[in-house]
């Protein structure tokens, strides 16, 4: 707009040579040679196939024209000054050749007078180009024909609003019925087009060749927020920009809300085929697929693999879903080796890492049942973590040492066990294992995640050891027959796919044996994923195993040697080792007794 | 897609095929065997599937109905090559092509998207000796190329029918399984129907683009804020239990229906991915954002069939790098928990979608448009009903004013401006004694105004240059509004 003010109505004393529509012209030929952006890279990127980047362009020419014949001057001026570009243009590379020129000559001219150039249908003057002439009276009927030539250059179609209810001005409490009339691409009315039902309003007072699709407004009931199959979106416009009708509904629509369109039709069901709405100030028409779909009376997931299971953790995992939404990152990021940074990259990546240890149902998990592990299950997960972090994640763990010695129930779940299931001590057991598989799962992620861990193995409590020999002596004599069964139940109820948890079971091998009988208990629970080699059991626990308040010594060392640890690549047999023994041809197992979990391998690296 | 099986069983369908040493068959026996294969590949691995079975020889009867309409169909066209003469005949169909009118049009193409097959129960030669396969060939061709003819290889027998059978199986019944991952949440799924592959239009070389195997979630969106995008198609995605070669359980096609029904009882109890994940997706109205290739993602959410039935499904973007421009370009999402605070509030009360666009859209400003004559009065009657309240409407007053005269200035419509002050200073003279006396001086003003702009040459006449209300002893309060 400021640029049209700053030309200025032209000026009717000036030399009539001087605002000659011819300078128009050629300056719009000039503007079609120069390259644009878009086609200089489409030409550097394709190289030797540059030729394939085409150059069509348009000229749409508003004028005045004295007759036929001035008429066929400024075509032969367009011709003539395209075909001169067309050579300079050929030895340049800012320059390309026009292969398609369309001239589209608007002849506009008062209302009251009779026009001195008639109109002609588009013509080849040349291979190059094309032209034709409209003559059009001026005011209202050139705001027509620019409508009824936009719908033409830019593949549009008309849709018109009907039934939209509106307040009146002057009587805001009623309301009157208006339509809108809105251009959108055609494609939103493919199906009408193949179903050659067209609703067409016919009788538009525009013209005789412009064709509308009528739709019914459908007043929307609630702000429900639901998710329509949409086989399409385009934006739309309203012809009549900021007339009170059109701006009453653009206005309703910018304010977030949707509105259902319908087909009016004279009988039969209500068939809505399009709904308005928009996506951050711009209005979207979506075409709603009204045919019948073959994913009708699709089975219902509950009838499928994992239908029956009842106890998903489907809270916690919209909980999940949350904390892994996506959000725009607009400014380009930097990794620290100065590649870009794609935020959806990350995206995958948090998800790895939050997924590590993920329970899918409740009666595998107890960490994630307790209110008590939350702070610490919530930012162990992170790619790092603050001092403030390890702060609370350790806190967590001398709450739940404080828990374990005031002896509070824990939540574990008795599912397809019978009886009261396992005793405190072994649910803490268990609560502990599990808690040091997540924990484990992301050792490697930081330095402080470490310190987490350490915190972790220094706290957890082990069995005190008179009692272990106390239980131990007293189930030696059916330990040998027992075991292996009672162990291979014992998995059952945990059913951690993960080697990692294995590797836990593993190491407390001892306690397991002496425990079997309190797992003898329930015949149908759980049966571990490997069997368990029969260990003969050191009679001198080592250090780290006693309970009770750790020793300053134990801490230290312990600390040293995570210190040391890290220092070298651990050998894989001595960190896996049971009491110092490595079990040899563990694959052996593996592939006889359970199917190897991937997750369980990346985590143990 | 649903398939139409449309049998031949004209008279020479009984013709006999030759065998040694067995019991004669027909060409009809073939084609049975044939199809009963081809339904019990569907019975196991495409269940969902629907068919309808139509028999014609010079008539023709629909026999098995489908129950619905669809929009897009497989139509699998069982004969033996012989097309009959005289009207009505294939050939003679052919031969009069052109001269058929709107109301007599042939049946090719379908008004609908659909693909045909012709399952010839006769080998090539045999087709090749009459024009029998050029004619069969043009009937492909009208269907805009969709299709394909199969013809039976080496001599006509069970085992070379059954083969034949398993080619179309293979290209057109083969059941899609990809794995369904995030992060390490894992499980097998089927998709169904089969995603077809998508080409591309705009591409210069158009190459056919399939979705991957590994169907990878990268993070999720609320259903409000992915607001019913447009998607190429829609698909159940179905967990599966393979067994331990991988292959889908009960791919067999003579299984035991009780070995069957056991396994799925022990699959419904082993917990999977797909139903957690439907069930949150359900509860928290929400959709996860699927890596269905290179630049081509797609949603994963809760379809509820009704209020019991419920299901996992995915729909596909049109593959590119930007598919929904509300949520701007796909690479650019990333994790909240890397924004500075997060974008979805402490409260979850806000979203950082839609995106808002670069530009606003005309409809979304103040422009002014006059291209009915209503238009161009409305503004004017505006100006006048706001030059009769003065001075308490003085900002409005003002602010229509510059509007009116930005416009008349850019379409060079200096008439306007000068009929305008005409009509202001008419208003001027009418004004009733009980008028606020500040109201006289600001019309005055606001005329004088614009009658310098309509000259067209002076600074008052710069478009970027704003009429101000005049200063005066009365407009002491009203200084503080502006």
């Amino acid at each position: 707009m400021a640029a049209l003010a700053a030309v200025g109505p032209p000026n009717p004393r000036a030399d009539p040579e001087c605002c000659s529509i011819l300078h128009g012209l050629v300056a719009a030929v000039e503007t079609l040679c120069k390259i644009t952006e878009y086609q200089h890279e489409a030409r550097t990127l394709l190289m030797e196939n540059a030729e394939r980047v085409g150059n069509r362009g348009r000229i749409i020419c508003i004028t005045n024209a004295k007759s036929d014949s001035h008429v066929r001057m400024l075509e032969d001026c367009v011709q003539e000054t395209i075909h001169e570009h067309n050579k300079l243009a050929a030895n340049s590379d800012h320059l390309m050749q026009i292969q398609r020129c369309e001239l589209v000559l608007i002849h506009t001219y008062p209302v009251g007078e009779d026009s001195l150039v008639s109109d002609r249908p588009k013509k080849e003057l040349s291979a190059v180009l094309t032209s034709e002439v409209h003559s059009v009276r001026a005011g209202r009927h050139l705001a027509t024909k620019l409508n009824t030539l936009v719908q033409q250059h830019f593949d549009l179609a008309s849709t018109t609003i009907t039934n939209i209810p509106m307040k009146e001005e002057q009587h805001a409490n009623t309301s009157a019925n208006y339509d809108v009339e809105l251009l959108h691409h055609k494609d939103a009315h493919v199906d009408f087009l193949k179903s050659g039902d067209t609703h067409l309003g016919g009788s538009s007072r525009e013209g005789p060749f412009k064709e509308t699709v009528t739709l019914k407004w459908c007043t929307p009931r609630t702000n429900h927020i639901e998710l329509h199959y949409c086989t399409g979106a385009y934006r739309i416009s309203p012809v009549d920009v900021n007339s009170r009708p059109s701006s009453c509904l653009t206005n309703f629509l910018l304010n977030g809300r949707s509105v259902l369109l319908e087909q009016p039709r004279k009988s039969g069901s209500k068939v809505i085929s399009h709904m308005l709405s928009s996506h951050g100030g711009e209005i979207f028409l979506h075409v709603l697929s009204s045919s019948r779909s073959i994913l009708e009376d699709p089975p219902s997931i509950s009838e499928g693999c994992g239908g029956r299971v009842t106890d998903y953790r489907i809270t916690d995992f919209g909980e999940f879903m949350r904390e892994n939404r996506l959000t725009p990152f607009l400014d380009p990021r930097y990794k620290i080796d100065g590649s870009l940074e794609v935020p959806l990259e990350r995206a995958k990546d948090q998800l790895e890492k939050h997924t590590r240890y993920w329970p899918m149902i409740i009666s595998q998990t107890t960490i994630f049942n307790m209110q008590a592990v939350v702070p610490l299950a919530s930012v162990i997960v992170k790619e790092s973590l603050t001092e403030e972090d390890v702060l609370n994640c350790q806190k967590t763990i001398y709450n739940l040492v404080d828990m374990e010695r005031k002896n509070d129930p824990l939540p574990i779940s008795t599912v397809g066990t019978r009886g009261k299931g396992p005793k405190r001590d072994e649910q803490y057991r268990i609560m502990w294992n599990e808690l040091e598989t997540l924990v484990r799962a992301h050792i490697n992620n930081s330095e402080k995640h470490q310190r987490v861990l350490e915190c972790l193995m220094a706290c957890r409590s082990k069995p005190p050891e008179e009692e272990e020999r106390k239980k131990r002596g007293r189930k030696r004599e059916d330990k040998e027959d027992k075991s292996e069964k009672a162990v291979k139940d014992y998995e059952q109820e945990k059913s951690w796919q993960d080697s990692e948890r294995l590797k836990g079971i593993l190491e407390r091998g001892k306690e397991e044996l002496a425990e079997s009988e309190i797992i003898k208990d329930s015949p149908d629970s759980p049966e571990p994923p490997n069997k368990k080699p029969l260990v003969e059991i050191d009679e001198t626990p080592p250090v780290e195993k006693s309970k009770g308040p750790v020793s300053l010594l134990s801490l230290w060392s312990n600390r040293i040697n995570t210190a040391n640890s890290r220092k070298h690549q651990e050998f894989a047999g001595r960190l896996n080792s049971v009491n110092n023994r490595a079990e040899l041809y563990q694959h052996l197992k593996e592939e006889n007794g359970m199917e190897t979990t991937e997750n369980g391998k990346a985590s143990r690296q | 897609m649903p398939t139409v099986v449309v049998m031949d069983v004209s008279l020479s369908m009984t013709r006999p095929v030759s065998l040694e040493g067995s019991e004669e068959y027909q060409r009809k026996h073939l084609a049975a065997h044939g199809l009963t294969m081809l339904f019990e590949h569907m019975a196991t691995n495409y269940k969902l599937e629907f068919t309808a079975l139509v028999v014609f020889s010079s008539l023709w009867e629909l026999m098995v109905p489908f129950t619905r309409d669809y929009n897009t169909l497989q139509v699998v066209l069982v004969t033996d090559g012989c097309l009959g003469i005289g009207r009505g005949s294939l050939r003679h169909s052919l031969a009069t092509h052109n001269q058929r009118s709107e109301s007599n049009r042939f049946p090719l193409p379908f008004p609908f998207p659909s693909k045909l097959y012709i399952m010839c129960m006769a080998n090539l030669e045999e087709l090749q000796s009459t024009d029998s396969l050029d004619c069969l060939e043009r009937l492909i061709d009208l269907n805009n190329g969709e299709g394909q003819i199969f013809t039976i290889d080496g001599p006509l027998c069970l085992k070379n029918v059954q083969s034949m059978f398993g080619k179309l199986i293979d290209l057109a019944y083969t059941p899609f399984h990809a794995i369904l991952k995030c992060g390490h949440l894992t499980a097998d799924v089927q998709v169904f129907p089969r995603p077809e592959p998508f080409v591309v239009d705009e591409e210069i070389d158009p190459i056919p683009k399939v979705i991957n195997t590994d169907l990878e979630i990268v993070g999720f969106i609320d259903i409000a804020d992915i607001s019913s995008p447009p998607v190429l198609s829609r698909h159940l995605v179905l967990p599966i239990a393979l067994n331990k070669e991988g292959d889908e359980v009960g791919t067999g096609i003579t299984d035991d229906n009780e070995d069957e029904n056991s396994a799925n009882q022990i699959a419904g109890k082993i917990p999977n991915f797909c139903v957690l994940l439907h069930g949150s997706l359900k509860v928290e109205g929400m959709v996860a954002i699927v890596q269905l290739g290179p630049e081509w993602h797609g949603m994963l959410y809760s379809q509820a069939d009704s209020k019991k039935k419920s299901n996992l499904m995915m729909s596909l973007f049109e593959p590119g790098p930007e598919p929904l421009p509300w949520l701007g370009k796909m690479a650019q999402l990333g994790p909240i928990s890397d924004a500075k605070e997060n974008p979805y509030g402490e409260d979850d009360n806000k979203s950082p979608f839609p995106l808002q666009p670069k530009n606003k859209r005309s409809y979304a400003q103040n422009v002014t448009v006059w291209i009915k004559p209503s238009g161009l009065q409305t503004d004017v009657q505006k100006i006048l009903r706001n030059a009769r309240k003065l001075p308490e409407k003085t900002q409005t007053f003002y602010k229509e004013l510059n509007r009116l005269r930005k416009a008349a200035l850019a379409f060079g419509f200096l008439d306007l401006l000068k009929g305008v002050a005409d009509m202001l200073e008419r208003e001027c003279t009418l004004l009733p004694d009980t008028a606020h006396p500040d109201a006289a001086f600001q019309l005055t003003h606001a005329a004088k105004q614009l009658k310098l702009a309509s000259t067209g040459a002076s600074e008052y006449a710069a478009y970027d240059h704003n009429v101000t209300p005049l200063q005066t002893d009365f407009s002491g309060s009203s200084t503080e509004r502006l």
